[in-house]
């Protein structure tokens, strides 16, 4: 595209953005509404994820060997090798007995020779660890008699993550379709504003291509303003927020602004470019018969 | 420049409006096309500019056959044909030199090209003191002479004009006539539809007569009806 033709075509969807202001308004509103929605599920999620990421770093995995094993050594050392694994301990029966008294404050709760506690491993994970894949590999290794997982929490909590992630697909799906209808309907009105000037243009032999420029930069132009507005309030509302609950860190860690902002800035000012793009371009193939 | 063969044109609703129509139309004529109302000559008009695409038979325009045309060739045709209609066609919120550059600019003219040539044609027309009003301050004849610049500005070699004194009377028809006349002696081949026999019979032109839709005349030099 000549830069000669890019001010013409930018010129003509200002003008159309303007001619139609209402409209536009209302078009850039329900984008902004409907990003901001997309954007706040972005950072629900993101913090899911993060929180989850965190608590896996603590948790432990407790592996019971069965009670007529001999070679604790060699299955320490295999399952320091599998994939996840941070930290192997080893804990005899005597020691979990000793830790157990602990715990109870009672020094005889068993007599030596029938001590029924099983060796024991503890591993710690990394942030990276597959639990599930885990579980396979642990259970495959001869002689390991069962695994026991040190918080059920983290279990908890990506079967949450799975369910905010549903449930914000369906409702972006219908506020993205919302979001299509009404760009739709906005350049649809600029169409048939204009519908002599097109006809005059096609006559005198104008390209499809510089007929349709300015009604799909009309729609980008809705579209990026539309997400810059959502990001501005995300961004601002988030670091307030953040700012806020910096006193609860301990129990409820989040993502800094800094952390976010990047991937934020990105998926909202694409969609946005995909909305307003999109948009135009269906109510183009459908009033604009060229 | 324009060659018809057997072109025929049958509406979607089943209105046959040209019927095996074949005729040829030589560069730097000058042609009548008459008939009663709906006997098909903004048919013609329209398929010779590909607004109407053809049922069978053959149409092409300086060598070239337009019946299978991508898009952007379209564009391209129409570059090579100004038109002119009874009802001017002219966009009432831009300026009569907006509404002529307009046509430059949205094919994609160099800025410094578009003002010479549009002063050029407006003082053609006889409008260059009206450069700066808007349409709806002149009167019928001078709409139509804005149209007609718009129509020629881009240098078209066929210029197509579709009862261009329907709306005006005898001496303002004249004056277009005259501008038309004009245009074609520097070279522009001109087809014109119309139902003015005082023009066309004053003229005495060649006139290609259709009735509903069949070509039934073509006489190089002659009147609105046939002579008795
Ligand atoms: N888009 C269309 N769809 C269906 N029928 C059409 C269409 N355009 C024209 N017709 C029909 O085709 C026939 C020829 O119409 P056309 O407009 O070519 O006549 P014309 O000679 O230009 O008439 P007039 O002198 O009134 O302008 C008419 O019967 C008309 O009703
Ligand atoms: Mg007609």
């Amino acid at each position: 595209m000549k830069p000669r033709s890019f001010f013409y075509f930018l010129h003509e969807a200002l003008l159309g953005l303007v001619r139609n202001r209402l409209m536009s308004l209302t078009a850039m509103g329900i984008i902004t509404v409907g990003l901001f929605l997309f954007g706040l599920f972005l950072l629900v999620t993101a913090n899911l994820q993060y929180f989850t990421d965190l608590a896996w770093g603590e948790i432990e995995l407790r592996v019971f060997l069965k009670p007529a094993v001999t070679n604790q050594a060699a299955i320490g050392k295999q399952l320091s090798a599998l994939p996840g694994v941070q930290s192997v301990t080893y804990i005899s029966k005597a020691e979990g007995a000793v830790s157990l008294e602990k715990m109870f404050n009672n020094n005889h709760l068993f007599l030596d020779e029938e001590n029924p506690l099983p060796d024991a491993f503890n591993l710690t994970l990394t942030k990276t660890a597959d639990p599930e894949e885990l579980t396979r590999l642990v259970t495959a290794i001869p002689g390991i008699d069962e695994i026991v997982f040190g918080q059920d929490f983290v279990k908890f909590m990506e079967i949450a993550i799975r369910l905010v992630m549903v449930a914000g697909l369906i409702l972006l799906f219908l506020t993205g379709l919302a979001v299509l209808y009404i760009v739709v309907n906005t350049i649809q009105l600029t169409v048939y504003a204009r519908r002599k000037e097109i006809e005059i243009m096609k006559l005198v032999g104008a390209t499809d291509a510089f007929v349709r420029w300015p009604f799909l930069l009309e729609g980008i132009i809705l579209g990026l303003l539309g997400a810059g507005l959502a990001l501005l309030l995300l961004r601002e509302g988030y670091t307030y927020l953040v700012f806020r609950l910096q006193h609860y860190r301990r129990f409820l860690p989040l993502l800094t602004g800094k952390e976010i902002n990047l991937t934020l800035t990105v998926s909202l000012l694409s969609m946005g470019l995909f909305f307003g793009g999109f948009g135009s371009h269906i109510s183009l193939k459908r009033y604009l018969k060229v | 420049m324009l060659i018809a063969k057997k072109l025929t044109k049958i509406f979607n609703n089943g209105v046959l409006a040209l019927n095996e129509v074949s005729l040829t139309v030589d560069k730097g004529e000058f042609v009548f096309l008459v008939g009663a109302s709906g006997a098909g000559k903004s048919t013609f008009l329209n398929l010779v500019i590909r607004q109407e695409v053809p049922t069978s038979g053959v149409i092409s325009v300086n060598q070239q056959n337009i019946a299978y045309l991508k898009k952007k060739e379209i564009a391209y045709l129409r570059r090579c044909i100004g038109v002119i209609f009874q009802d001017y066609k002219l966009l009432p919120q831009k300026t009569v030199y907006e509404n002529v550059s307009f046509a430059m600019e949205v094919i994609g003219t160099k800025a410094k090209v578009i003002k010479p040539r549009v002063y050029t044609v407006l003082e053609l027309v006889g409008l260059l003191n009206k450069a700066h009003v808007l349409p709806s301050e002149l009167s019928g004849g001078q709409q139509q002479r804005v149209c007609l610049a718009r129509a020629i500005v881009n240098r078209p070699l066929l210029l197509l004009a579709d009862e261009p004194t329907g709306n005006l009377d005898p001496d303002t028809s004249w004056e277009i006539m005259d501008l038309l006349s004009e245009i074609n002696k520097r070279g522009t081949t001109i087809v014109m539809a119309t139902h003015n026999r005082e023009i066309v019979d004053g003229l005495q032109k060649r006139v290609i007569a259709l009735d509903r839709g069949r070509l039934v005349r073509d006489t190089p030099k002659g009147g609105y009806a046939l002579e008795t």
